[in-house]
């Protein structure tokens, strides 16, 4: 009980102050009275009593010091008063703190802000049920790609039957659906859905149900919806349910609404974005049917307790084995077919993880740059207070006393520097949040949360130990006697202080110049993939996407005339030059499909012949300025009947054909033993990045509308304007709307915003990384100002009387300048070193430059090199001014 | 922060514990009475009893209450918690022996 009784003293005399002081007073003073008392009796005038008891009791001002050292809370009440000591000495010196707190705010806003992504798309566990156990089953078929692939339906039905490893395995598939019914028709993002796949992630509708087993077959039209979509077109209404959707113009049974922090798929699961509503998957008869063939659904599952995934890849590469034996033979001896289990996080964040984790480095980087400055600004002002740390020693304050002190300063200056950073962080996110590439997952999930919050604050502390460490040092080995000995001379330390000094500023431009390279090496490959050709003309093209729902247009006929009719009526449109539509749009396809040269003969150890395919109607190729090199563009006469046509590119036909001419020369679709009909090459064009402009240059076919029809019911359509191709956007609605007014007429874009939306998540890169160089390189030049000019002032005296014995103004500035610029280089020689052993973590995300492109760094360097020189300069002219009169009398 | 506690130190200790053991008693009387009881031979250095009373009343040996002095007056009255009365106890034993050591090592020599 004992120790009760004293916290409560202790709090007593903490909080109760001024009480305990009263009462130690007026017990003193009671002891003061009795002993006048004392000495009156004893016959002495009271006068002569009072001063007589104050000697023998001593001084009564340190005995109340001795008690209160004695209720032992005095290291709290120091505490306080070290905080109230520094906010003091900070107010007193608003230069410095300004520039010290915004330094760190800087520094910290951007490790906070980076941080809270890298904390919300890696760090926390994906937001299903024991995500670790959530895997990602893919094929892989070695000869085509060496990346595992999705999995073809009937082969996901095969997983799920055959598997030994999963508690439960489910199948989903991206696509779209045209909303429409009140409002504008919209186009929005679908997923079809085992009926296990919620139980699976552990996740269930907040109203209504999910789907049943049975409702997993062909024929029933029911609907899940996502949170955000019924808030945004239902109002959030609960009788939602049972009411009917009209998707792709086929009424759908709403029967239930997901929770509102169920996002689903992810990136990475390779089926599109969050889905606004779900349908059963229902595989058909004829998807089921097609073996072999379109690898396009994504397979998740879960593994049983304990099994291992590598106990899972054997189990799911033996079923792949059994499957390849039900493949037609023609694909059974020629291909091998694998399966892998991929642990599901790292398919959703593995992609980004590399990019985050640099960019988070490169913010560490910059921080340490700005505790390096801020280490440097308090090495300054140790040096002022050298004096007054001298007095404080001189009068009895403690070594220990004075350091706490100092490193209260150095806390104060980070938590400040923390708190102004938060706030920078929070902006900082806002726009990051919209500026984010489409590839990097859960954006959603990013704030500033409590594990950012605490980042934030050990970041805070670390820093502040970090800087506040050496200047606090350097202080407490202050030297008495001859600091105050020095009596008024402005304080000169000691050199191993100086090259303290020199050696952060070293380090800053070694860090800043690694920063540099990086960010460098980016903007070479952004200039690089910006001056790739795409291989057409994108100025002046209008595009736009559509789908024809199935239920309305069930016969091919009556999609060819809509599309046929469209085309027609917008190539009346005045302004249109050229106009056609395709079934991918460049830079946006990527499916490769197998095909077959006539008589070709494969050497020995070549790949599978694999091109990119688009069916085109219209003047789609002119439209887009693919540039015809031999041959002719489809006309008029390749109609349905004629001879089946085709254009390659020009890849294709240098392959196939090499010095020979292709036109004439014939190819088909699939294998050899294909019974798909020969397509006889009537036009070679030149070569089109079809996926993004810096995947390798994939050969490509086209192939008629006319001829071939529509695989699907989507098109794209590619209008050529005469002018501005986005004041066309209003008439292609109009001309679609006068054809159907239920159809949404979605992605309407110009060529020039596809091509910046492929180059997005590289702008990305780029925007940050330059940006965390450019504020190093300031750092770094404010570094190297402070250091010189610091130097300069000291040497003010020196500089004088060189000056008075004749030294040339421009000696002198050589010599300033010259001592910064051996920092510069010293920097600038580890910068090299460090940049070359860190650069090639860059090289997934270069293109067309090398990790060491000597062009980048030589050129960083000079530009590192120019701004140190810039800021010695100034401090150098200062010194070419001193009047080495005014020099020599300032002492 | 604490004092080293030397002989002259530890003795105080026990004398103000001693002293208050048979009833509250403020610091004046504290050291009148030690005076008297030791028939002046010990004299407290009154600016030392003050920062031991605060010293012993922190560690939860003594507690401290107001009230009326004989000439009626406030003033702070010490007196013993249970705790400081065991602790008293084993000071005293100590003391007995240690100064019964003493005491034989000087009829020795």
């Amino acid at each position: 009980m004992r120790w009760i009784y004293k916290f409560r003293l202790r709090l007593r005399s903490l909080f109760r102050k001024s009480r305990v002081e009263k009462e130690l007073t007026e017990e003193l003073r009671f002891h003061l009275e009795k002993l006048i008392e004392e000495k009156v009796g004893k016959g002495l005038t009271p006068e002569d009593a009072s001063y007589a008891a104050l000697r023998e009791l001593g001084g009564v001002e340190q005995i109340k010091e001795e008690c209160r050292d004695m209720r032992r809370v005095n290291y709290i009440e120091n505490f306080a008063q070290d905080v109230r000591y520094g906010l003091r000495m900070l107010a007193k010196n608003p230069g410095f703190t300004a520039v010290a707190v915004l330094t760190l705010a800087l520094g910290i806003g951007a490790n906070t802000a980076i941080f809270s992504v890298v904390d919300a798309v890696i760090l926390r566990p994906l937001p299903y049920k024991d995500p670790a156990r959530l895997v990602l089953v893919k094929e892989r078929i070695p000869m085509a790609t060496p990346e595992p692939i999705p999995v073809c339906a009937p082969d996901a039905v095969q997983f799920q039957r055959q598997n030994q490893v999963f508690e439960s395995v489910a199948a989903f598939r991206g696509g779209q659906f045209d909303l429409s019914g009140e409002g504008e028709p919209e186009r929005i993002p679908a997923e079809r859905v085992n009926a296990g796949l919620f139980s699976l992630l552990g996740v269930q509708p907040v109203v209504g149900r999910a789907f049943t087993a049975d409702e997993d077959q062909p024929g029933h039209s029911l609907a899940i919806l996502s949170y955000a979509l019924w808030q945004r077109r239902f109002g959030a209404r609960p009788d939602v349910v049972g009411r009917t959707v009209t998707l792709d113009r086929q009424p759908y049974t709403v029967i239930g609404v997901m929770p509102r922090s169920f996002v689903f798929p992810l990136r990475g699961m390779e089926q599109g974005d969050a889905a606004d509503v779900f349908v059963p998957i229902a595989f058909t008869h004829d998807e089921l049917s097609a073996v072999g063939d379109n690898f396009n659904n994504s397979v998740l599952a879960r593994l049983k307790p304990g099994i291992t995934l590598a106990r899972a890849n054997t189990d799911v590469d033996a079923i792949a084995y059994r499957i390849l034996q039900t493949y037609p033979p023609e694909f059974r001896d020629r291909i091998k077919l694998e399966a892998i289990a991929l642990p599901l996080s790292g398919q959703v964040v593995g992609r980004v993880r590399t990019l985050l984790l640099l960019l988070l480095g490169a913010v560490g980087f910059v921080l340490l740059i700005a505790c390096a400055n801020v280490a440097n600004l308090l090495l300054t002002r140790a040096a002022h207070r050298q004096r007054e740390i001298a007095v404080r020693l001189a009068l009895g304050a403690g070594r220990l006393r004075l350091l706490r002190q100092l490193a209260a300063e150095s806390m104060l200056l980070a938590l400040l520097g923390a708190g102004l950073g938060l706030l920078l962080a929070f902006g900082i996110m806002q726009g990051l949040v919209g500026w984010m590439p489409a590839n990097i997952p859960r954006v959603h999930a990013i704030g500033l949360d409590l594990p950012v919050l605490a980042f934030t604050l050990t970041l805070a502390v670390l820093t502040g130990l970090a800087f506040g460490v050496v200047p606090t040092l350097a202080a407490s080995r202050t030297d008495l006697n001859s600091t105050l000995k020095e009596g008024g001379r402005s304080a000169q330390r000691g050199p191993q202080h100086r090259s303290l000094r020199s050696a952060l500023v070293v380090a800053e431009v070694a860090l800043s110049l690694v920063l540099l390279v990086g960010a460098g090496l980016l903007v070479r490959s952004f200039e690089r993939l910006l001056a790739t050709q795409p291989g057409f003309r994108p100025e002046h093209v209008l595009t736009a996407s559509l789908s024809v729902p199935q239920v309305q247009y069930k016969q091919d006929q009556q999609i060819r005339s809509f599309y046929r009719e469209l085309i027609a009526r917008l190539q009346q449109l005045p302004g249109v030059k050229a106009i056609g539509a395709s079934t991918d749009l460049p830079l946006e396809a990527g499916w490769e499909e197998l095909f077959t040269p006539e008589g070709y003969q494969p050497p020995p150890g070549a790949g599978l012949n694999l091109c990119s395919h688009s069916v085109i109607l219209g003047d789609y190729l002119q439209a887009l300025g693919v540039p015809l090199l031999r041959g002719r563009y489809f006309t008029e006469q390749d109609k349905p009947g004629s001879t089946p046509a085709l254009i390659v590119s020009e890849s294709l036909a240098k392959r196939y054909w090499p010095n020979q001419d292709p036109i004439g020369k014939r190819l088909k679709t699939g294998p050899p033993e294909s019974k798909d009909p020969w397509l006889t090459i009537v036009g070679v064009v030149g070569d089109v990045k079809q996926g993004p402009l810096d995947a390798p240059t994939m050969q490509h076919t086209y192939e008629s509308y006319e001829q071939r029809g529509l695989p699907g019911n989507s098109l794209n359509v590619a209008a050529r304007a005469a002018g501005n191709p986005a004041s066309l956007a209003s008439a292609l609605r109009a001309a679609v709307w006068g054809l159907d007014g239920q159809l949404a007429v979605a992605q309407v874009r110009t060529m020039g915003q596809v091509i910046d939306e492929s180059t997005t998540p590289r702008r990305f890169n780029l925007f940050l990384l330059v940006a965390f160089a450019a504020l190093a390189v300031a750092l770094a030049a404010i570094g190297i100002y402070g250091v010189i000019s610091y130097s300069v002032a000291q040497r003010t005296h020196e500089i004088g009387i060189r000056m008075a014995l004749g030294a040339e103004r421009s000696r002198v500035l050589q010599f300033v300048i010259g001592q910064g610029f051996k920092l510069t280089l010293m920097g600038v020689g580890l910068g090299i070193l460090g940049a070359l052993a860190l650069t090639r973590f860059l090289s997934s995300l270069l293109y067309g430059v090398k990790p060491t492109d000597p062009l980048t760094f030589v050129t960083v360097t000079l530009i590192l090199a120019v701004v140190a020189l810039l800021a010695c300069y100034i401090p150098a002219r200062r010194a070419t001014k001193v009047d080495p009169m005014v020099a020599l009398r300032y002492e | 922060m604490s004092k080293p506690t030397d002989l002259v130190q530890g003795t105080l200790d026990l004398l103000i514990l001693k002293t208050i053991a048979l009833e509250p008693v403020h610091g004046w009387g504290i050291a009148q009475r030690i005076r008297q009881v030791s028939k002046e031979v010990l004299q407290v250095n009154q600016g030392a009893l003050y920062p031991a009373l605060h010293r012993l009343e922190q560690s939860g040996w003594i507690r401290a209450k107001w009230g009326e002095s004989d000439s009626n007056r406030r003033a702070k009255f010490y007196a013993l918690t249970p705790a400081g009365r065991k602790y008293l106890e084993q000071e005293e034993a100590n003391w007995l022996r240690l100064s019964a050591a003493i005491g034989l090592v000087l009829e020795i020599s």
